[in-house]
């Protein structure tokens, strides 16, 4: 009896002093805890909508004391390339991937592995053909769309010969850009054809499809493309051609150039998405994820808004336009 | 031990050292909560002033920032108007070079302020627009804001407008000017903000705080996270914030601090997060405070655990060592028990007296027995005259009778009688001499009463070697004939058996005399010597339990006119092992 005694005794001083070091060593963790590496991956460096998406997630990852990587192929058809950034990040250790798709269909199978092996991914801007993903933040790209097809129409010709320069068949949201657009665009009478010229995602392969599509169909008066480096592309062949009196241009995406050209007239409307928020609200999400929140919608639409010459010196799309450097 | 005694014991085990652990355990740490309550409430406070007092400062340090960024501003402004005014050849290509050293400067125009039309303007390096969309660096506010006189005007952020293919956000310092030619001039430079939002977001008020800057009516001026709020990705109740006067206040979570600039009517929100300020640091705080604590309270337990094995623990070995000794004195032995010097000197002590207690016990045991036997020793050594005179007196008389047979027999028994009394001074005798010795009184005494009573023994053979206290027998069948049988008018019988009874030898006498109350039969046991041979009954019980302990000796069953009945039980006992 004594001798139980004296080695409860001693296990409660053990356990006591266990407890402390615990305690104290827990704290410890606290003060330097980890912080989560999260890998973004675009699918450009280059271009002002990823600088600005880059902005938006270096705000968040600083808010959230998070560790980020940022990369992007070099072309933004280069799947392979993703797919090996994916690879690598989960090699590294990275905790959440916020990734970008080139190819909806290309891409799934690395980003299948990638949560696989216990990486969160979050989806920004082009989606990817996998389920395995926690969450997509992205432009409403169908409504986008639809929104760039009420601007084409707001143009006061009487007939209407559409030409669309699109990128990559391969990328979701060009081809969902595309189809809200021709939906709004087939409704008007006034609209006689509607062509389609597949480019890459280069200013200079957008420039020259955009003149080839104007030597097969010189008579198109109505422009839509959609993303920034085809929008760009699109208003130098029109300044080339000298046809901004002539046709009206829905373009994609803001940077000082494309602005300078709505202000000039070679592009009539731009639809502007909100690349910070996706940049800010996919670190934002990644890291709710890594701490053990669901959020709240497995989607999230930002916002995309019309800037035309007219309103384009308000103080909203001031604020909208022209970042702050 | 029962199981009665062990849950006792146990219930005491947990009343003495582990009350003493408990109750200072217990007392540390209710004085230890108690003092860090207490510190954390006067922490508490002090964080929030101190939390208040930073925010203060961040204020005022964003607003020393912007104070000296006006003040950059009016001198850029001061070294324009001196280009401006002169009237020199090289008055345009000043004006350029000085747009394109200074890197704050991205133009100076002056407009004529009776048609609001642009009239000069230098940009450095950059192109102008041919037709610019709109001009957001002047228009019919600001011309309406300079017109009277020498103050200085700034705008709020906006995009440069003018310039080709360059959209930085500036502000535009307007100054209503005269021309060398004597001509009023609004003279404008837009200066590019996003050096001050370089310096404002270097204003931070712990980890998360941070300043902003609107202007009276709570349009947001700058904010450093203001591609956030564009983005409709956060908020500031700046509407709420403009109704506020200047100072310090603390809503939910936050404290607000305001300060308006005097020169611009800006105004700059200080905002930091209590939690962080306050409750975060008193987190780290309290959570060192509780570790030690806990160390100091676990030190607490160990110690009073050490205290209790070092001093309960004996003191308890002590306890049960004196009860163990209170129940048996003489077959207890004392182990030392180990301890502290106190506990050590206690325990020697104790050790000391049991030693002194037990010898005490013996040397009285033994002194007792050495005085009864001195007492025996005198009582036998005494030869009642009474018995003598009366036996002489008989055997004389039956000489003059010449009934010399007799009276050889009565001198013979006399003789036996004193030979076994004496026994060469040994306390026990066999039974067989003691049987004799009964006989030979009996033949005495039937001789002198006439054979006035019968006697009879009946003695079991194997009893007869072991040994009993002499002189048992003869005080009691003495006590039978004088007061049992000696009133009697019919013939009297006394009865004598000895017999075994397991390991005890018991002796009887019976007669069939008067009898005795129950208050007789107390009392005769407590006579003292009749005046026959000395010895009483009292004496015999006396002798008997002296020998051989309590349970043995005297019993006397009595009825009255029926008889009595004495009952002796003795151990067997086959040697005088006893006697000391």
């Amino acid at each position: 009896m004594k001798h139980s005694r004296m080695l409860k005794a001693a296990f409660a001083v053990i356990l006591l002093t266990g407890c402390l070091i615990a305690g104290a060593a827990g704290m410890g963790s606290m003060k330097v805890q980890e912080a989560y590496e999260i890998a973004v991956i675009a699918k450009s460096t280059e271009s002002a909508f990823w600088k600005t998406v880059f902005a938006g997630a270096n705000a968040a990852g600083t808010e959230y004391n998070v560790k980020l990587t940022v990369q992007g192929p070099d072309t933004e058809e280069d799947y392979e390339a993703q797919n090996d950034m994916i690879r690598q990040a989960v090699e590294s250790g990275a905790d959440a991937i916020v990734f970008s798709a080139v190819d909806f269909n290309a891409n799934a199978s690395a980003v299948d592995e990638a949560v696989q092996n216990g990486v969160e991914v979050v989806v920004i801007d082009s989606d990817v053909n996998s389920d395995a993903v926690s969450c997509r933040i992205s432009t409403d790209n169908y409504a986008a769309g639809r929104m760039a097809g009420e601007a084409a129409l707001s143009c006061a010709e009487e007939t209407l010969y559409v030409g669309i320069v699109n990128f990559d068949e391969k990328t979701a949201n060009g081809q969902q850009r595309e189809l809200g657009f021709r939906e709004v665009v087939e409704q008007d009478p006034r609209v006689k054809f509607i062509e389609t010229i597949n480019v890459l995602s280069t200013t200079e392969d957008a420039r020259r499809g955009m003149i080839q599509l104007l030597e097969e169909h010189p008579e198109i008066n109505v422009v839509a493309t959609f993303n920034e480096w085809t929008s760009l592309g699109v208003g130098w062949a029109i300044r080339d051609l000298d046809l901004k009196e002539q046709t009206t241009v829905v373009a994609f995406d803001s940077n000082v150039v494309s602005v300078g050209m709505l202000e000039t007239g070679e592009v009539d409307a731009l639809i502007v998405q909100n690349p910070y928020a996706m940049g800010y609200l996919g670190i934002e999400t990644a890291y709710q994820l890594l701490s053990g929140k669901k959020p709240g919608n497995a989607r999230v639409d930002t916002e995309t808004t019309l800037v035309t010459r007219e309103n384009m010196f308000s103080e909203d799309c001031q604020k909208i336009l022209f970042t702050f450097d | 031990m029962n199981k009665k005694e062990r849950v006792r014991e146990k219930k005491r085990r947990i009343s003495s050292s582990a009350v003493m652990i408990m109750l200072v355990v217990g007392i540390t740490a209710i004085a230890m909560g108690v003092g860090l309550a207490a510190f954390l409430a006067v922490y508490s406070r002090a964080a929030r002033q101190n939390a208040v007092i930073s925010s203060d400062h961040a204020v005022v340090q964003a607003s020393n920032i912007m104070h000296n960024f006006t003040e950059d501003i009016g001198e850029g402004l001061r070294l324009v108007e001196g280009i401006f005014s002169r009237n020199s050849q090289s008055r345009d290509a000043d004006m350029n070079a000085l747009v394109s050293v200074r890197t704050d400067v991205v133009a100076v125009m002056s407009y004529d302020p009776a048609t609001g039309e642009l009239d000069e303007m230098w940009s450095g390096r950059q192109r102008v627009k041919e037709s610019p969309l709109v001009n957001l660096s002047y228009g019919e506010e600001i011309a309406e804001k300079v017109k009277d006189g020498d103050r200085i005007f700034i705008s709020n952020p906006h995009v440069e407008s003018l310039l080709a293919d360059y959209y930085p956000w500036v502000v535009s310092v307007c100054k209503l000017v005269k021309t060398a030619e004597g001509e009023e001039r609004v003279l404008v430079m837009d200066t590019r903000f996003s050096q001050i939002a370089g310096y404002v977001d270097d204003v931070g008020i712990g980890h998360h705080g941070y300043c902003f800057i609107m202007d009276e009516a709570g349009n947001i001026i700058y904010h450093p996270q203001q591609q956030l709020i564009f983005s409709g990705l956060k908020e500031e109740k700046t509407k709420e914030l403009a109704q506020k006067e200047d100072g310090s206040f603390t809503q939910g979570e936050m404290i607000y601090t305001i300060l308006t600039l005097p020169d611009s009517g800006w105004r700059i929100v200080g905002i930091s997060f209590v939690d962080e300020m306050v409750y975060d640091r008193m987190a780290s705080v309290a959570a060192l405070i509780i570790t030690l604590l806990l160390a100091v309270l676990a030190i607490t337990f160990v110690s009073s655990l050490v205290l209790s094995r070092v001093i309960s623990r004996p003191m308890k070995g002590l306890a049960k060592a004196m009860e163990a000794f209170e129940k048996d004195a003489s077959g207890f032995t004392y182990y030392p028990i180990k301890g502290t010097s106190e506990v050590e000197a206690l325990s020697d002590s104790f050790g000391h007296m049991v030693v002194q207690i037990q010898e005490l016990m013996t040397k009285v045991r033994n002194e007792e027995i050495s005085l009864r036997k001195t007492e025996l020793r005198a009582l036998q050594a005494q030869i009642n005259p009474h018995f003598l005179y009366n036996t002489l007196d008989s055997i004389a008389w039956m000489c003059e009778e010449s009934r010399t047979k007799e009276a050889v027999e009565m001198v013979n028994a006399l003789a036996r009688l004193f030979r076994i009394s004496i026994s060469k001074g040994h306390e026990l005798i066999p039974i067989e001499k003691e049987v004799e010795h009964a006989r030979s009184y009996l033949m005495i005494q039937n001789f002198r009463y006439k054979n006035q009573f019968r006697y009879s023994f009946e003695v079991d053979e194997e009893c007869l070697p072991y040994y009993c206290n002499k002189i048992t027998l003869q005080p009691i069948i003495e006590n039978a004939i004088y007061h049992g049988l000696n009133r009697m008018i019919d013939e009297g019988l006394i009865r004598i058996r000895i017999y075994m009874e397991e390991d005890a030898v018991i002796f009887t006498v019976e007669d069939n005399g008067v009898g005795m109350s129950a208050e007789q039969c107390r009392s005769i046991l407590n006579r003292e010597p009749g005046d026959n041979t000395g010895i009483g009954i009292k004496n015999v019980n006396d002798r008997i339990r002296i020998y051989f302990g309590e349970q043995y000796g005297l019993k006397i069953e009595s009825e009255q006119d029926v008889g009595t009945k004495v009952i002796i039980t003795m151990p067997k006992v086959k040697e005088e092992i006893h006697e000391a």
